[in-house]
C-alpha cells in the first residue's frame, strides 16, 4: 500500500515534532535572544538620557549660535558649550561624550569649513549612531542660511522624526544571529548527533535517497526558524515597543532566504566534521566572525576600514543589513538589491558547498 | 536454492599503521546462503564480519567480486536490494522524543508503505510499549524494537548483527525464539554472533570468518564432527566453541 503524503513531508512533520517535544532545546534556543532584547530594551530605555556634547565655540555669531541652538533642540543631546580645554578634561574623565569644535572660519559662509570633532575611544561605537544626526544638524543649519528648496526639507525631517533607539538598531541584528544560529545548529549539529548515535546508518540501509532526507530537514527547519523569529519578534513589538516599518512579509522572505543560507552552511560542517568536538570547533570558525564583523551588535561602519570590505560580503552582513533596512527604513525587498544580489549569490555557493559535500556513504559512516 | 550468493567479495581499507598502502578487510569470499535458512556467520573481532554484511546491506561499497541477493545484484541495483532486505545494525539508537508507535510509522514512510505499528510491535512482544520512548526499554526490548523496525518492508532476508551480544541470558533465549519464529514464516536470516551456543542452537549452516577469509562452512554438526579437538575438551562431547578456538587459535584480539 503506497501513503498518500510525499516523504519529505512525512520526514519534516516528525522532525519538527521531534524538535517541539525537546522543551530544552526551546528553551535555549529563545533564552539568549530574548535576554539580550530585555537587557537592551532597559539600557535602551535609558538611553532616552541624552549624549553630552561640548561645543567649543571659536566663532561666535548668528551662524554657529543657530548652529547650537538647533543641536540643543535635539532631544539627543545636552549641550555645554566651553573653552577647548576645559571640555577635553571633561571628555577624558568621561563627563563628556564628545566635543566639537567649531573653527573660527565658521564665519566666513562661502567656502566650507572642517569642524573637528573629539571622542573618546571607548564610546567609538556610538559614533555611528550619533554621525547621522550631527551631519543632519549640519545640514538643517546649511539649508537655512542658503534658504534652498523644501523639497529636501521634507525628505530630511522624515529622517529626523523618528528617533532610532539602540534597540530599534539591535532587533534586526538580534533577529538575524538567532537565524543563524538555529540553521546551523538545525542541519550541522544535527546531522553529526544523527552519526554519532547511528541513525544516519540506519536510515541509509532503507530506500530513502538523500534528497529527501535533506528536504525534510530543510522544511522542518525553516518552519521552526521561522516560528523561533516570529516569537522573538512577537516579544520585541508586545512588550518593547519595537515598530517595524517595512513589510512583515517582506521581512519574512529576507529570513526564508537567509534560513536556507545556513542551513546549507550547516549541512557543509556537519559533513565536513567527523566528531561533536570538531563540529563545534568548525561552527565557531564560522559562527564568532559574523557575530563580531556583520553589524549584529554595531554597525560595520564602526569597525577597523581594512576589515570594513571582508566584514560587508558576509552572508549575515547581508542578511542582518537586509532586514535592519526593511524593520528600521522600511524598504522593501526592490530598494536593497545589492544585499538581495548577496543574499542569492550566497545561496548558490552554500547549496553548492553543501550538495558537493553530503555523500551518503561518507556522511553516515 | 540459495538465496544469497557471494562471489569472490574482497573489502580493502587502508593500513591503520601505512595509510599509503591497504589490506583486505574482507578477502576473497564466496558464500551461498540458502533460502529460508538461518545462517550464522562467526569469527573473532575484526574478522570481517560486519563489514561483509556491510556491503550485502549497500552501506560500504563493494571493492571485489560480486553479490547477489534473490537475484538481484547488490553491486548495481543497491535501490533494489534496500527494499527487500531488513537490517539489524549494532548500533540501535533512534530519533529522541519519538515513541516506538512513531518510529515505526516512520520507518513504513522510508519504503513508502504504511505499515501497521500495533501488529509489528505485536510480533516481536512489544504491544504494550508501543507508546515509550527507545530510551527506556531495557537492551533485550531494544534489541526487539530494532527488529520490529527492520520488519517493516517484510524484507525477504533479515540480517542481524550481534543482536545478543551484551543481554541477559532471559532476554537472549527470548530473542532466539524470536529469530525462530520469524524464521518459521520463511524469511532467510543471516546474524553474526560470538556466542557459540547460539550458532548452534539457531544456524542451520555457519561460515566462520578470521583475518578477512573464510576458513570454514558447513552445518554445525558436520563443523564439530570435523574439527572437534579428540579427545574433546568438553567431558561428553565436542562443542562449537571447541571448534571456534581450534580454527582461530587462542590469542586474545582488539
Amino acid at each position: 500500500m503506497k501513503s498518500a503524503t510525499p516523504l519529505p513531508l512525512v520526514l519534516a512533520r516528525t522532525l519538527t515534532k521531534i524538535f517541539l517535544r525537546d522543551r530544552q532545546a526551546i528553551f535555549f534556543s529563545l533564552f539568549f535572544p530574548i535576554i539580550f532584547m530585555v537587557v537592551f530594551g532597559f539600557v535602551g530605555n535609558q538611553d532616552q538620557e541624552p549624549i553630552s556634547l561640548g561645543i567649543v565655540n571659536n566663532a561666535p555669531g548668528d551662524l554657529s549660535r543657530d548652529f547650537i541652538q538647533l543641536l540643543e533642540g535635539n532631544p539627543l543631546f545636552v549641550v555645554t558649550e566651553g573653552e577647548e580645554q576645559t571640555l577635553r578634561e571633561a571628555l577624558i574623565a568621561g563627563d563628556t561624550t564628545m566635543v566639537l569644535i567649531l573653527p573660527e572660519e565658521l564665519q566666513q559662509t562661502d567656502n566650507s569649513v572642517e569642524l573637528g570633532l573629539l571622542v573618546d575611544a571607548a564610546q567609538v561605537q556610538e559614533l555611528g549612531l550619533i554621525m547621522p544626526v550631527l551631519e543632519q544638524s549640519l545640514l538643517a543649519v546649511e539649508r537655512q542660511l542658503r534658504s534652498t528648496e523644501p523639497l529636501f526639507t521634507l525628505a530630511v525631517e522624515d529622517v529626523q522624526a523618528r528617533s532610532q533607539r539602540y534597540l530599534d538598531f539591535l532587533i534586526p541584528g538580534l533577529l538575524a544571529f538567532t537565524l543563524m544560529q538555529v540553521s546551523i545548529a538545525g542541519s550541522g549539529f544535527n546531522i553529526v548527533e544523527y552519526r554519532r548515535k547511528g541513525i544516519l546508518k540506519r536510515l541509509f540501509v532503507t530506500p530513502l535517497k538523500p534528497s529527501d532526507f535533506i528536504a525534510g530537514i530543510v522544511m522542518s527547519r525553516i518552519s521552526l526558524c521561522i516560528l523561533q523569529i516570529a516569537v522573538l519578534l512577537g516579544i520585541a513589538v508586545a512588550f518593547l515597543d519595537v515598530t517595524i516599518l517595512g513589510s512583515y512579509l517582506q521581512l519574512f522572505a529576507v529570513i526564508f532566504l537567509g534560513a536556507i543560507i545556513f542551513l546549507c552552511i550547516g549541512f557543509l560542517l556537519g559533513s565536513l566534521a567527523k566528531t561533536q568536538q570538531s563540529i563545534q570547533a568548525i561552527g565557531n570558525l564560522v559562527i564568532f566572525p559574523q557575530i563580531f564583523l556583520s553589524g549584529i551588535f554595531y554597525p560595520i561602519e564602526s569597525l577597523p576600514g581594512f576589515i570594513q570590505p571582508v566584514a560587508a560580503i558576509l552572508p549575515l552582513s547581508f542578511v542582518a543589513n537586509a532586514l535592519r533596512e526593511i524593520a528600521n527604513n522600511g524598504a522593501s525587498l526592490v530598494q536593497i538589491p545589492l544585499d538581495m544580489l548577496g543574499i542569492g549569490v550566497w545561496m548558490v555557493i552554500s547549496f553548492i558547498a553543501a550538495t558537493r559535500y553530503f555523500i551518503w556513504k561518507e556522511v553516515a559512516a | 536454492m540459495s538465496i544469497i550468493e557471494i562471489r569472490n567479495l574482497v573489502k580493502r581499507y587502508p593500513r591503520p599503521d601505512n595509510k599509503t598502502e591497504t589490506f583486505n578487510a574482507v578477502d576473497d569470499i564466496s558464500l551461498q546462503i540458502p533460502a529460508g535458512t538461518i545462517y550464522g556467520i562467526l569469527g573473532p573481532n575484526g574478522a570481517g564480519k560486519t563489514t561483509t554484511l556491510e556491503m550485502l546491506e549497500g552501506l560500504t561499497d563493494i571493492d571485489g567480486g560480486e553479490a547477489y541477493i534473490d537475484g538481484v545484484c547488490v553491486n548495481t541495483h543497491p535501490y533494489e536490494i534496500k527494499k527487500i532486505i531488513g537490517v539489524q545494525l549494532q548500533a540501535n539508537e533512534y530519533f529522541d522524543n519519538l515513541s516506538l508507535r512513531e518510529l515505526i510509522t516512520l520507518f513504513g514512510a522510508l519504503y513508502g508503505r504504511s505499515s501497521d505499528p500495533v501488529e509489528l510491535l505485536g510480533r516481536v512482544h512489544l504491544t504494550e510499549k508501543a507508546e515509550a520512548r527507545p530510551a527506556n526499554l531495557s537492551g533485550g526490548q531494544k534489541q526487539r524494537f530494532s527488529i520490529a523496525c527492520a520488519l517493516v518492508n517484510d524484507p525477504k532476508v533479515l540480517f542481524l548483527d550481534e543482536p545478543t551480544t551484551g543481554l541477559d541470558p532471559q532476554a537472549k533465549r527470548n530473542l532466539w525464539s524470536l529469530v525462530q519464529e520469524l524464521n518459521g514464516t520463511g524469511m532467510t536470516i543471516v546474524l553474526t554472533t560470538h556466542n557459540m551456543e547460539e550458532a548452534e542452537t539457531l544456524c542451520e549452516r555457519i561460515a566462520i570468518m578470521d583475518h578477512g577469509r573464510l576458513i570454514a562452512e558447513n552445518t554445525p554438526r558436520q563443523l564439530i564432527l570435523q574439527h572437534a579437538p579428540e579427545p574433546p575438551q568438553a567431558p561428553l562431547h565436542g562443542s562449537l566453541e571447541d571448534v571456534f578456538l581450534v580454527l582461530t587459535g587462542h590469542g586474545l584480539r582488539e
